[in-house]
């Protein structure tokens, strides 16, 4: 019995010096910011961009003294947690951020799952909480975010899916057509059947009708397909003028090359396809093959601002992928935060959200980044196009004002 | 003295258990608490895989599904018929106790391997299910749950109180397999799991007490899934498919199935590993798969056992125990 006690003691020894809190700082002249994301695991590939765009804002802040709030002047801290894409590792970063670190803002996830299971914790200790899921969508509303509802300091960082998903189709179709040569009529949508994509298509075929296309089929894969012939086969058999790859670019990039061996369309769409991408894998292809960022393109970009960024953020040991775009998600509302900070006179996160529903926002993507009354931004997307000879043409497609009719 | 023999296997989880409910004592930290608990809730799903898998044999890789059948039970309780934690507790665990028959019925007509596949389909299944299931099971977004945990006005919300609450159902599932373990009907899963043509021709209705053993398996996952959905305020069907099936079976290889300690150790260690070491998610996978390769080679009955034989071996200079020590004196 003793000894079984004595082992036991020790054990909880052990235990209680994992558990026990690291000494904090006197942070008096420091907001602590966080960042939850996947560096590493299944969603590395637009996890690591959340850092990235993060650090590099806060790094420029700094550099430039700081956020003066009021008379004082506040370097700001960033911590980077990990989620390795696994939700219980992202609620235990959240857990820690906001009640050990005692964090003013969470930027992230990327995950949608995560974002509304990291809000749980957020949002009663009234943590600002900026997240680029368009599907946030659901569960921001007039009632949610009002004062003293359950989502007052999450805040969307990506428009609204149908400002989105309608700038994007009428993008492609209006870069395509004249590359295909003929009036584009019919579509087929090849979406990965997850909690993203389900949510996407629905708004991406709404957007395709809108623009007066006929959409036969939208075709789900599982999300780990590598195979996608018998999707392929499916859509070919359907005869359309323009085969949609959503969302994802890893899956996407995989599927091309198969679609084009196939012959499935005379033309095509990669969503979330850098044509940076495009340009470093050295892709081609014998029709026109139309891309999206999300929100402005790295390899190509018609935003004057675009460049600047990407040299700085590609600078600062970022590696270049297919989502690398995403991290504009997060770079543009860390300033965004500091100037709402600063017009607020306040770290009072009532104040800040206050502000932030009031500022607009000379940023990366917009020079007129504003949130609307559910927390939710509004910009342009830019769509780009390759023809088959290589050339690259971009333009930004503004949003439409309404969502279209179902 | 088989009353006390019996109980000598049950205190040091116990006495384990009363020593981490002690930890918030201590001022851990809150990503410490949400490992911890999420460890927990785990290690309440393995004990009744432990009785299924140590007990029966039976390796199932859709024992995240039954979690998920009961995460998502409480969760619909409470949106549909604004039913609170505790009642969803009990009835969370008599829906995945019937979904697990209706999966064991048709499943445990083949065994081994074939088993192993059609629970891991039940998984890929219940995932695609759940995710084409519309505004009822909330698509692939999932499902909120909103309603508060208290008990006697007392707000079970907060961290320290949800991760005690799960130290109080570990310690209950760790009573309930030992007392899965030292009743006839656990000595009868035993004997099943020894030689089922021996069993068979001793009257034993091998079919009937194998679906049980599943039955009573998915009681345990139900209840955890609760405790999931609870903690998390919001589930999604990736949470339920059969890589975290998977883990779940790796976590009760890796800590022993067949002693009561080793579903707490397998659930501890492969909660805690990748943070201790600083693992990313590939490593992790990495180190798993070279324990448990290791602990089927060098400790088949887990860590635990292989802990305790080679204690008793340096310091007892007792030979090496058999595989099972403290079950089998149970059994006897």
């Amino acid at each position: 019995m003793k000894s079984v006690l004595l082992r036991g003691a020790t054990v909880a020894l052990f235990l209680g010096a994992l558990a026990y809190p690291a000494l904090a700082e006197d942070a008096a002249d420091t907001i602590k910011i966080g960042v939850v994301a996947a560096e590493s695991g299944a969603f590395v590939s637009a996890g690591h961009t959340l850092p990235a765009g993060v650090s590099l804002a806060v790094k420029e802040i700094n550099d430039e003294g700081g956020v003066k709030v009021g008379d004082k002047t506040y370097k700001l801290e960033l911590l980077k947690r990990d989620d390795r894409t696994d939700i219980s590792t992202a609620i235990a970063a959240t857990q820690e951020l906001v009640r050990d670190e005692k964090v003013a803002a969470i930027f992230g996830s990327e995950t949608h799952d995560f974002t509304l299971a990291m809000a749980k914790i957020t949002q009663p200790a009234k943590v600002l909480h900026f997240a680029g899921n368009s599907t946030l969508a659901k569960v921001l509303t007039d009632s949610s975010v009002a004062s003293g509802g359950e989502d007052h300091y999450l805040f969307q960082t990506e428009p609204q899916e149908f400002q989105r998903s309608g700038s994007t189709a009428r993008g492609v179709l209006k870069l395509l057509e004249p590359l295909v040569g003929h009036p584009l009529k019919k579509s087929v949508l090849i979406v990965g059947n997850d909690a993203t994509g389900q949510f996407l298509s629905s708004y991406y075929l709404a957007a395709l009708k809108s623009e007066g296309q006929e959409v036969p089929d939208i075709i789900f894969y599982p999300p780990d397909t590598t195979d996608f012939s018998p999707f392929l086969t499916r859509a070919k058999s359907l005869k359309p003028d323009v085969v949609h790859f959503w969302y994802n670019g890893d899956s996407t990039l995989t599927a091309l090359p198969q679609a084009l061996e196939l012959g499935v369309a005379p033309s095509y769409f990669l969503f979330g396809v850098d044509p940076g991408i495009w340009k470093e894998q050295g892709l081609s292809a014998d029709v026109p093959v139309a891309m999206s960022c999300v929100p402005v393109c790295w390899g190509e970009s018609s935003n004057p601002k675009a460049k600047a960024y990407f040299d700085a953020y590609f600078a600062a040991g970022a590696p270049k992928g297919v989502t690398s775009s995403v991290s504009l998600l997060y770079y543009d509302y860390v300033h965004f935060l500091a100037e709402a900070w600063e017009k607020a006179g306040s770290l009072d996160p009532d104040k800040t959200v206050e502000a932030l529903k009031t500022l607009h926002h000379k940023g990366v993507v917009s020079d007129d980044l504003a949130f609307n009354a559910t927390h939710q931004v509004t910009h342009a997307t830019e769509v780009c196009a390759a023809a088959p000879g290589g050339d690259i043409t971009c333009a930004m497609q503004e949003p439409p004002a309404d969502a279209p009719k179902q | 003295m088989p009353v006390s023999n019996s109980f000598r296997s049950l205190l040091p989880v116990l006495l384990l258990l009363v020593l981490l409910a002690l930890v918030p004592l201590l001022s851990p930290s809150n990503r410490f608490l949400s490992l911890a608990i999420s460890a927990g809730i785990n290690v309440i799903a393995l004990y009744g895989l432990s009785v299924l898998f140590g007990q029966t044999g039976i390796l199932s890789m859709g024992h995240a599904a039954l979690v998920g059948i009961g995460a998502y039970t409480a969760a619909i309780l409470a949106r549909d018929f604004n039913i609170g934690f505790w009642l969803s507790i009990p009835l969370a665990g008599i829906m995945a106790a019937i979904v697990a028959a209706l999966i064991g019925i048709p499943s445990l007509r083949v065994s081994g391997h074939h088993f192993v596949i059609m629970t891991f389909a039940f998984g890929q299944l219940l995932s695609i299910i759940l995710t084409n299931g519309g505004d009822y099971t909330g698509a692939a977004s999932g499902l909120d749950v909103q309603q508060p945990v208290s008990l006697f006005g007392l707000s079970i919300d907060v961290l320290t109180h949800y991760y005690l609450m799960v130290v109080f159902f570990v310690a209950l599932s760790a009573i309930a397999s030992w007392a899965i373990i030292n009743s006839r009907y656990g000595r009868t899963l035993r004997a099943i799991r020894e030689n089922e043509k021996l069993a068979a021709s001793l009257g034993i209705n091998v079919g009937r007490h194998k679906i049980g053993a599943f039955i009573v398996s998915g009681v345990f996952a139900g209840a955890s899934g609760v405790l999931l959905a609870y903690f998390l305020r919001h589930i999604s069907p990736s949470q339920f498919s059969s890589f975290p099936s998977i883990y779940l079976a790796l976590m009760v290889m890796i800590g022993g199935a067949r002693l009561l300690l080793g579903p707490l150790a397998g659930g501890i260690l492969v909660a805690f590993l990748p943070e201790l070491l600083n693992l990313d998610p590939v490593q992790s996978r990495i180190l798993y798969g070279v324990c448990l390769i290791a602990v089927i080679l060098l400790l088949p009955n887990g860590l635990i056992a292989g802990i305790i034989a080679g204690w008793h071996r340096i310091f007892d200079r007792r030979p090496a125990q058999p595989s099972e020590p403290a079950v089998e004196r149970e059994g006897k």
